[in-house]
């Protein structure tokens, strides 16, 4: 794709110049190098250089806070991506964190040969079956545990998905040798990366059967849902197991004991403006006798990203962007942050860690997933 | 109402460009109608401070126009009007125009406002943008034209529906929130006799359906009832007269109960002779016999009976008919010419178990009856009560009184079934008394003939039954004894028609109560009529003075020989999507202070002590006014010119045009929706039109730009332009004013405080007009004018003082920066007027994807729509100013003219004028 090509596919040549985009952007709030305008306006110049060799094209949070509130309809997310394909192509993929660990974790499983045991922490307290009809797919949480220097609680999600399951009488499949969803390698240009990816997952489900696939990574399941059927063939119901929730809910499927606790939740970029869904995380938490919802300042459409994407210029704008929106969350009183994003959680879990620098502002906040919270409260139907 | 009439134009629409349009027609000497939905013409210019360039005073340079439209011979007005229909075509349109009540005499209001000093009720002003109010009763703007009031009436308020005595509660609520005691009393007597009573013991079917109860609790209506009638003691009750006999016929009333009050004193005020015949020694039926005296103080009952009998209704005590010589026939032959059979339902219902005829078993009317006569009632300590209706309650917290230890309610179905108000049984239950849900007596058990405990079994809710509650059905082998010594049974009752003769041709329902016409409560038996629970069955106090103002009506007609007037249709419920909730904040209801808990039960005095003035106007407050004009009638009372006719109805006017111009002009899009800029959730943060509202001599403010946070007047200002259009995702188009306007706004800031900066954060500045980029220029070098180009995404608000926090990106850097202010004016977007879709459904005419008038030709006929004849001009047609639609007003002037006058002089004969 040439540039000129981005700039048609994205109605970037609609743009007026009018800056609202860069006055919504968090990144540009505290970055002032960073503006959306002025990369959009590199591009109408056609100074494709000045946007390639920019380190801060790989600062774009991709949060899509500005897409809905920009009056000339420009899709700046799909742009930067695009651009950052070119950029990728040139050997530019921004500054790694932690070393690069994940973004070789994820070239990594692209070798067909690769074997992982990345189902180990899987016990008998969980049943899965290689017959169902169902799918669960897991994503990375299994490697996170051993990469941060802090709890993660990545593998706790996936537990608490599939005792939630379970609690339906589910009995998921878990493929042994599944990949990552590729969704980093995508939004980073690395899209021969991505392509492999796709390609290794879509044959391994397709050899499986399965007719469902339900996932608790928000960005694992926009992967799916939105990206994959430009690459690859996936002939399955896809659901987030929040939707999943809310539909048994509805229902009257499931049970809840009382658990008396005030909480906030937080939508995850990739669930709530990129795919939508609001409501039902919302109606699973307040389905929950006891649990007291008090919303944040900035929730829903307007809630504020969790600062890093794809593990990349991280920096300290990030953590400045993420005490933002942990003093919202400790602002509105509640006791416990929840969130349905395994990502969002570890971004605000390293807040909260002390890294020796000086003394900011307190935000030390209970977080947990949703999936946490609910399969705590299951009660046993009669 | 039809005038059929002719003329070459109908001007749909009395702003500026239609106002220009009629005169220059007009003055040409055609006759037009000038049809405007609003109650007065002038449109949205009248509601501007300045206009652009000049500055001039936007109703100095109207008003004149104003008045030369309407006082014009060749124009005629019809203000507060709709159009209804359109058929026909060019040359030969039929136009039908729906002519909206005003309830307003036309002809003889002077527009003097004295009415509006007394309306009790405001609500937001439409034309201060909600930034003001008015009231229900009134006049848009100072300078209307045709200067006349109008009121109000958005609906029949639902607390009003429900009552079933039709009470005007939206009325003397409002009436009490002003402070205006005596006439809300007055109100309420229109309707019930017996305020102090009923205002005690009411079941308010009303508050269950007030809307506030959908923000945060209904209003305490029935208190405030009460609070109106005590006061009238605390000040002095006005001498009663007795009524004028002007009628020769007598009317028998049986039973001096609240039926039979009401039917009697509407019957004596109408000029009959009336008399009462009760059997008991009290008057007053269950009020004085069923209702314990810690409800409903005798003296307070008496109280009200006696203004009743002062005005000449005559109760004869201890006198029952049906014996003694007091027959239905004996008071035929004394010359009773109608009966009013009002005897209540008397009759306790058995248990029909074994053991009800043992010592201890006190059914629960006779029980009272007895109290409540003085006489002397034993009871023993341990007392179970059946039934779950409010005799039951008043039962058990009569027995706790005289003394009982230990008083248990039996009820066989669950708590939410149970018939008895929630008042009373949360004051039970505050008073010590059990009550056990799902649980029925099977026997009563004796020793030496007395009762010494009672079997019972309990009880499951199956199927509803008849009435829609569940069936209780018994659930084997779960009897189980308790230890009582006294039995009260309370559940339900029926008339006494022992008095009845042998072989009468009443018709008497299964239940036991009398079958009557529903209109008119006339039994079998030609004059003689029935009310009350005598019919009803044990109902509500406020259904039996229903049917008393039923029976009288009646009664009356069928004396006079007239027949019963079919009844008014009242106008549609107010529902709670009606009315506009943004700024009610939840409030309280009041507590209805209660004598110490330990005060209670040493004897009979009333529980609950009533209310004082500010308790009582503080809650009349909380009312929403759901139907606006509350119907209070005290605007009436005051109109000299005899002007006010709240009985007004719509009426239709049948117009034959030979052409249509549509001036319809413009309104507001929604920017609440538009989350980034904080409308709705920032104080501080106001739209241009409401700006103009401040600005304005004759707005809330008087002129003066009081911020609404604190009043401060901002010495900085920010205006965001383009918000909501020139956007893909809401309205793509230029609203083509904004540019200007804000510049003037700015100026105008400066001119109200000098030294104030305004900061303008525009897209492209459209000066087009005539020396607007002077007027620009003019506000950057001597007003203190910045523009920033940019558009803010985001706005916040600065906690500690109100000013909101713009955030924008400076485009020399490319940062994104914060910028304080003290006030943020958003120019919004505008779009046609509301409801221009259905008026061009009406009318045959095409509209754009955005609601303006589509135009097939826009380079050689840019004013004529996709209809012949029918031409649009204004903002109607697309974004103008002023001056724009003036000339637009002009040119559909001309377009009419020619179209009708010259090619089709004969306007029954219309003719083509184009191809």
């Amino acid at each position: 794709m040439t540039l000129d090509d981005i700039i048609k596919e994205t109605n970037t040549f609609y743009c007026l110049e009018c800056g609202k985009c860069s006055s919504i952007c968090p990144i540009s709030r505290y970055n002032p190098a960073y503006s959306p305008r002025v990369m959009v306006e590199h591009a109408l110049l056609g100074l494709e250089d000045d946007l390639v060799y920019n380190r801060e094209l790989f600062s774009c949070l991709t949060c899509d806070a500005c897409q809905p509130k920009c009056p000339s309809d420009v899709n700046y997310p799909l742009f930067i991506q695009k651009m950052r394909a070119i950029a990728s192509n040139n050997g530019e993929h921004g500054e790694c964190a932690h070393s690069g660990t994940l973004q070789s974790l994820t070239r990594l499983v692209t070798n067909p040969a690769i074997k992982q045991r990345r189902l180990e922490w899987l016990s008998d307290e969980f049943h899965t079956s290689d017959r169902s009809d169902v799918l669960f797919f897991v994503g990375c949480a299994p490697y996170f545990e051993h990469i941060f220097d802090f709890e993660t609680k990545s593998i706790d999600i996936i537990k608490a998905s599939l005792k939630i399951l379970n609690y339906f009488g589910i009995e998921p499949v878990l493929l042994p040798n599944e990949r990552c969803c590729g969704h980093d390698m995508l939004w980073t240009g690395d899209v021969e990366t991505f392509k492999r990816l796709a390609e290794h997952n879509a044959a391994l489900i397709s050899e499986s059967g399965v007719k469902k696939i339900i996932f608790s990574c928000p960005e694992c399941y926009q992967t799916f849902k939105e990206n994959y059927p430009n690459y690859v063939k996936i002939d399955c119901e896809l659901q987030h197991i929040s939707e999943f929730l809310s539909e048994a809910i509805e229902k009257n499927e499931v049970s809840f004991k009382e658990t008396k606790r005030t909480v906030t939740y937080h939508d995850p970029c990739r669930l709530g403006r990129h795919m939508g869904i609001y409501e039902p995380p919302r109606k699973v938490l307040e389905a929950v006798p006891g649990i007291e919802l008090v919303e944040m300042k900035h929730s829903k459409e307007e809630s504020l990203c969790c600062g890093t994407s794809a593990f990349t210029n991280c920096d300290l704008y990030s953590k400045q962007i993420r005490v933002e929106r942990l003093l919202e969350a400790k602002d509105t009183g509640a006791e416990t942050l929840i969130t349905s994003c395994p990502k969002c959680q570890i971004h605000f879990r390293c807040a909260m860690v002390n890294k020796g620098e000086e003394k900011g502002p307190d935000v030390e906040i209970e977080v947990m997933d949703m999936v946490n919270l609910v399969a705590n409260a299951l009660e046993e139907k009669n | 109402m039809t005038e059929a009439a002719n003329s070459p134009a109908l001007v749909i629409g009395g702003g500026i460009a239609g106002i220009q349009a009629s005169i220059d027609l007009a003055n040409m000497g055609f006759p037009v109608y000038l049809v405007e939905r609003s109650p007065s013409i002038g449109g949205r210019m009248a509601q501007l401070d300045k206009t652009f360039p000049t500055n001039d005073c936007a109703m100095c340079i109207l008003a004149p126009k104003m008045n030369e439209c309407y006082r014009h011979q060749n124009i005629r007005v019809l203000s507060y009007s709709e159009v209804a229909e359109v058929k026909g075509e060019l040359g030969n349109f039929e136009a039908k125009i729906l002519r909206k009540p005003r309830y307003i005499d036309e002809t003889k209001c002077t527009g003097c406002g004295e009415c509006a000093q007394v309306c009790p009720v405001e609500v937001k002003s439409e034309f201060d943008q909600g930034m003001g109010n008015r009231k229900a009763i009134y006049k848009p703007f100072a300078q209307a034209i045709p200067n006349l009031y109008v009121i109000d009436k958005r609906g029949t308020p639902p607390c009003r529906v429900a009552c079933p005595a039709g009470v005007d509660i939206q009325g003397y609520v409002a009436l009490i929130s002003q402070g205006k005691f005596k006439e809300a009393l007055s109100l309420i007597r229109q309707k019930i006799t017996l305020p102090a009573t009923v205002g005690r013991v009411c079941t308010h079917p009303c508050e269950t359906e007030c809307n506030r109860g959908e923000v945060d609790e209904p209003i305490a209506i029935a208190a405030l009832k009460r609070f109106v009638a005590d006061y009238e003691l605390t000040v002095g009750v006005e001498e009663v007269t007795p009524a004028p006999r002007t009628k020769d016929e007598k009317v028998a009333v049986i039973g001096s109960g609240p039926a039979g009050l009401t039917a009697a004193h509407d019957l004596v005020l109408m000029g009959y002779g009336v008399t009462i015949f009760e059997a008991l020694p009290v008057p007053g039926g269950m009020l004085a016999i069923g209702i314990p005296e810690y409800r409903l103080p005798k003296k307070v009952l008496q109280t009200e009976i006696e203004a009743i009998q002062k005005l000449g209704v005559e109760i004869k005590l201890n006198s029952p008919v049906g014996k003694n010589g007091l027959t239905l026939d004996d008071l035929r032959q004394q010359d009773h010419k109608a009966i009013f059979i009002a005897v209540g339902a008397h009759r306790s219902m058995k248990l029909d178990i074994p053991g009800e005829n043992l010592k201890g078993v006190y059914h629960g009317v006779s029980f009272l009856k007895d109290v409540n006569l003085g006489k002397k009632v034993m009871v023993w300590e341990k007392v179970a009560v059946v039934g779950g209706g409010n005799v039951a309650i008043d039962a058990a917290r009569t027995a706790l009184r005289l003394g009982s230890r230990e008083v248990t309610i039996l009820y066989r179905r669950s708590r939410q079934e149970m018939p008895a108000s929630q008042e009373e049984i949360a004051e039970a239950e505050h008073e010590g008394i059990k009550i056990h849900y799902l649980a029925t007596p099977v026997t009563i058990l004796g020793k030496d003939r007395k009762v010494v405990g009672m079997k019972c079994i309990r009880m499951k809710l199956g199927e509803p039954d008849a009435s829609g509650r569940r069936r209780p059905i018994p659930i084997k082998d779960s009897e189980f004894t308790i230890d009582v010594d006294m039995v009260i049974p309370a559940i339900g009752q029926a008339p006494d028609l022992a008095f009845l003769p042998e072989n009468s041709s009443f018709q008497v329902s299964p239940r036991g109560t009398f079958e009557v016409d529903s209109k008119s409560l006339a039994t079998a038996i030609p004059g003689v009529f029935a009310g009350g629970d005598a019919v009803l069955g044990p109902a509500s106090v406020v259904q039996a003075i229903a049917t008393g103002h039923r029976a009288a009506t009646a009664i009356d007609n069928y004396l006079q020989g007239e027949t019963l007037l079919p009844e008014e249709e009242p106008l549609p419920t107010v529902t709670i999507e009606d009315i506009d909730l943004t700024d009610a904040e939840k409030r309280n209801r009041l507590v209805m202070p209660t004598i110490p808990s330990k005060e209670r039960l040493a004897g009979f005095t009333e529980v609950n002590l009533g209310l004082n003035q500010e308790m009582a106007m503080e809650e009349a407050k909380r009312c929403l006014n759901c139907g606006v004009c509350s119907g209070c009638r005290e605007c009436e009372k005051v109109c000299q010119a005899k002007a006010i006719n709240h009985e007004m109805k719509e009426e239709y006017l049948n117009l034959n045009v030979g052409s249509i111009i549509l001036a319809t002009g413009l309104d507001f899009y929604d920017i609440s929706k538009l989350g980034e800029y904080g409308y709705g959730r920032i104080a501080n943060v106001i739209t241009a039109i409401e700006y103009e509202r401040l600005t304005s001599a004759s707005g809330p403010t008087e002129g003066e730009l009081k911020r609404p946070s604190d009043g401060k007047i901002p010495s900085n200002t920010a205006f965001i332009q383009c918000v909501g259009c020139r956007d893909f995702k809401n309205k793509p188009y230029c609203s083509s004013v904004c540019c200007m306007y804000a510049t003037k706004e700015a100026i105008l800031a400066y001119e109200h405080q000098p030294g104030t900066k305004s900061t303008i954060f525009y897209m492209d500045l459209r000066a087009v007009g005539k020396r607007f980029q002077e007027y620009v220029t003019r506000a950057k070098e001597e007003y203190n004018v910045t523009y920033v180009r940019g558009r803010p995404g985001r706005i916040e608000v600065n906690p500690e003082n109100g000013n909101p926090i713009i955030w924008y990106e400076d485009s020399t850097t490319g940062e994104t920066k914060p910028f304080e202010t003290e006030l943020v004016i958003l120019s919004q977007a505008m779009t046609p007027s509301g409801g221009i879709e259905r008026l061009a459904s009406i009318l045959g005419i095409s509209l754009d994807q955005h609601g303006f008038a589509e135009i097939p030709d826009k380079l050689f006929y840019p004013l004529d729509t996709t209809k012949p004849g029918i031409f649009a001009c204004g903002y109607a047609h697309s974004p103008r100013d002023i001056p724009d639609s003036v000339v637009q007003g002009s040119a559909a002037a001309a377009r009419v003219a020619e179209a009708v006058a010259f090619r089709a002089p004969s306007l029954a004969t219309g003719g083509v004028y184009r191809d």
